[in-house]
């Protein structure tokens, strides 16, 4: 069952894409972020990152089913996707804090 | 009459959205149901309750099925009313046309004819005179399901998502069509009023008062699923477009009719029967020839529709189509064989762009595809839906609670009343119909007629009770209607599967274990419909019991 792997691929990318498009916006951002991170907003990072991770789930989604099928199934999984980091957001942010953390790693984006 | 292009938005979207969409609500509820429409059919015939099958021989059983299928009774009568004099026997009207449909999830066969009729029709301009008649078939014997059998997702449910069971029919594909319209107008005004959206797009604050919450819930819904929103009511509109633009037999019937006679010479395929009586070739063989030529062209496949035209005449013709099951088109790859001869008389060429982007909208609707991840999503989206209208619905009688309990205090209490019923009441409607198909007795002559009194009169139950309960309104509490009806939905729901477990031996354990999903599937969402409807119920005592004047958000009810 390939098809059921690239499938969490795509999942997952399109959750993360969420994550990281939520990030981008400084409100998300210093909810989930630790005060002293939060000073620091690599906004076009997030928004980059967050958009590459969407277009990996559509990749995925393309090696999955046949193409008209793969875009139904991408378009589809940004609804869970998006409703479940509203969620998050909402009961328990810190769950989030890898990915933003994941930014800051990166070296020269976290402005100190 | 409105200072800004926003009030005037603002004015569209509430204004078809309370009138509307109550309508969408059932719309968007039992669209969600009719994903799953076999398996709820299975669940409510037990009979059927077996492996899905492909299309059956037609040489040996369907033939047979074909010559015992009779006119049905109600058509009949329709006809009778459009004809000059008496019509003869039912049982002697001949078979002039047929058709077989089966999908990747039928075990039972749906086949269905046209009967021709002798009498001369009252309106000669009505030249589409026939009788129809139509059975469920058990493909491995080739015997019709018992008559009283209602399939209740194939049946009721999905022809409520689109007729709403308005008599005539008509009435129900206009109220659903302009519904879907205001819908597409609602998506647009809504992106224009609730213009933080955008910047919002993952805000959520539960934490705060209840009308933050529901708008933030209602957006939150509105959004995220936008596209599936858009493209669903689009192209809802778009398989209906006939019946709405229904030019082609009116202003431009000659047109059309001439154009059937065009293509007919242009395919080859007869437009006309000859008149001179010929038998029937093997249809196995021209299907095996059809599935030979989709092998060839590298796209083997199963039968998925397959029509006789003109049949017994020499001109009569047999067109074999492929099941979409691997795509998200419909049927297609038709194939064209002389009913007589069983030589090849014509085959579809490969569709224009055009007509694949028609099939493609068609068919992400009409999902007959293979892929139950999609499904599932679909499910999803329709919840979302349903959470979005309920919102909307919760947000415009909170926001003018204050005011109208003083001014309307009737129209408040009947605002809420019927919010109440299109959420939890059709949910409660819903296992109402449920729980009768298995309680009523197998034998029983017009067991599917009780099966749909059963689903209105639990619906008129649940608007009744929501109307009595909400006198609290004008106490500034909620309606308590809304936390009782939860708990009825937990029960009932639970009913149902203990009343399928008992009577006939399919509990969710066997199911699961011997993999049989459709009904283990059906099982499993009651229990989930139940425990959600049960959490919320608790909650909804919880906040009952802090007697506070601000109101709770019920909208996790509205996901059953």
């Amino acid at each position: 069952m390939a098809d059921v792997a690239w499938w969490w691929i795509a999942a997952l990318g399109s959750f993360s894409g969420a994550v990281w498009l939520a990030l981008a916006k400084p409100v998300h951002w210093a909810q989930v972020m630790s005060a002293r991170a939060a000073r620091g907003h690599p906004a076009p990072v997030l928004r980059c990152l967050g958009w590459l991770a969407l277009a990996a789930a559509l990749a995925a989604c393309l090696r999955a089913d046949a193409p008209t099928m793969a875009v139904l199934v991408w378009v589809m999984l940004l609804v869970p996707a998006a409703l479940a980091v509203a969620m998050v957001l909402a009961w328990r942010p810190a769950i989030l804090r890898c990915w933003g953390a994941a930014v800051c790693l990166r070296p020269g984006s976290s402005r100190r | 009459m409105f200072e800004t292009v926003r009030q005037a938005m603002a004015w569209v979207h509430t204004g078809f959205g309370l009138v509307l969409g109550y309508v969408l609500m059932v719309v968007f509820f039992f669209g969600t149901l009719s994903v799953f429409d076999r398996e709820i059919d299975r669940w409510a015939v037990p009979e059927t309750r077996f492996a899905v099958q492909p299309m059956p021989s037609f040489d040996r059983v369907l033939a047979p099925v074909y010559q015992r299928l009779r006119p049905d009774p109600a058509d009949l009568e329709r006809v009778a009313r459009r004809v000059a004099g008496e019509l003869p026997d039912a049982a002697s009207l001949p078979l002039v046309s047929l058709f077989a449909y089966t999908t990747h999830r039928d075990p039972v066969l749906l086949v269905g004819a046209e009967f021709g009729v002798p009498n001369a029709p009252l309106n000669p301009a009505d030249d589409h005179l026939h009788v129809h008649g139509r059975a469920q078939v058990d493909p491995r014997s080739g015997t019709f399901l018992p008559d009283n059998r209602l399939q209740i997702g194939t049946d009721f449910f999905y022809p409520m998502h689109y007729s709403l069971h308005t008599s005539p029919a008509i009435i129900g594909y206009w109220v659903v069509g302009l519904a879907a319209m205001s819908m597409l107008a609602a998506l647009v005004t809504g992106l224009v009023i609730h213009r933080r959206l955008l910047r919002e797009l993952f805000t959520f604050r539960p934490h705060k008062r209840s009308q933050r919450s529901t708008l933030d819930l209602h957006n939150l819904t509105g959004v995220v699923a936008l596209p599936f929103h858009f493209f669903f009511a689009l192209t809802g509109l778009l398989i209906f477009a006939a019946i709405y633009l229904p030019v082609h037999d009116s202003l431009l019937r000659p047109l059309d009719r001439q154009h059937d006679v065009l293509e007919a010479a242009r395919t080859g395929l007869p437009h006309e029967p000859a008149g001179v009586p010929a038998p029937l070739a093997s249809v196995d063989a021209m299907v095996a020839q059809a599935q030979a030529r989709w092998a060839q062209r590298g796209i083997p496949g199963e039968v998925g529709f397959l029509t006789i035209e003109h049949v017994g005449d020499r001109n009569g013709y047999v067109s074999v189509f492929r099941a979409g099951s691997d795509r998200v088109a419909l049927v297609g790859e038709g194939i064209h064989f002389s009913a007589s001869t069983g030589e090849i008389l014509y085959e579809d060429p490969a569709p224009s762009a055009v007509h694949a982007v028609s099939e493609f909208l068609t068919g992400l609707h009409l999902q007959h595809f293979r892929h139950w991840l999609l499904r599932w999503l679909y499910v999803l989206g329709g919840l979302v839906g349903c959470v979005c209208i309920a919102t909307g619905f919760i947000f415009f009688t909170e926001k003018r609670k204050r005011q109208w309990v003083h001014q309307a205090p009737r129209s408040l209490r009947w605002v809420d009343a019927l919010a109440v019923t299109a959420v939890t009441g059709m949910v409660l409607a819903v296992l109402g119909m449920l729980v009768a198909n298995r309680l009523l007795p197998a034998e029983l002559p017009a067991r599917a007629a009780w099966e749909e009194r059963a689903f209105w009169c639990t619906w008129l139950c649940a608007l009744l009770h929501a109307y009595v309960r909400s006198a609290a309104l004008l106490r500034g509490a909620v309606s308590p209607a809304w936390r009782e009806q939860c708990i009825g939905i937990a029960a009932l729901a639970v009913l149902a599967v203990t009343l399928n477990w008992v009577t006939t031996g399919d509990h969710l354990w066997h199911t699961v274990t011997t993999g049989y999903w459709p009904v283990a599937g059906v099982d499993a969402s009651l229990l989930a419909v139940a425990v959600i409807a049960f959490t919320a119920a608790v909650r909804l005592y919880g906040r009952g019991a802090e007697a506070t004047s601000t109101a709770v958000e019920p909208v996790e009810m509205s996901r059953g």
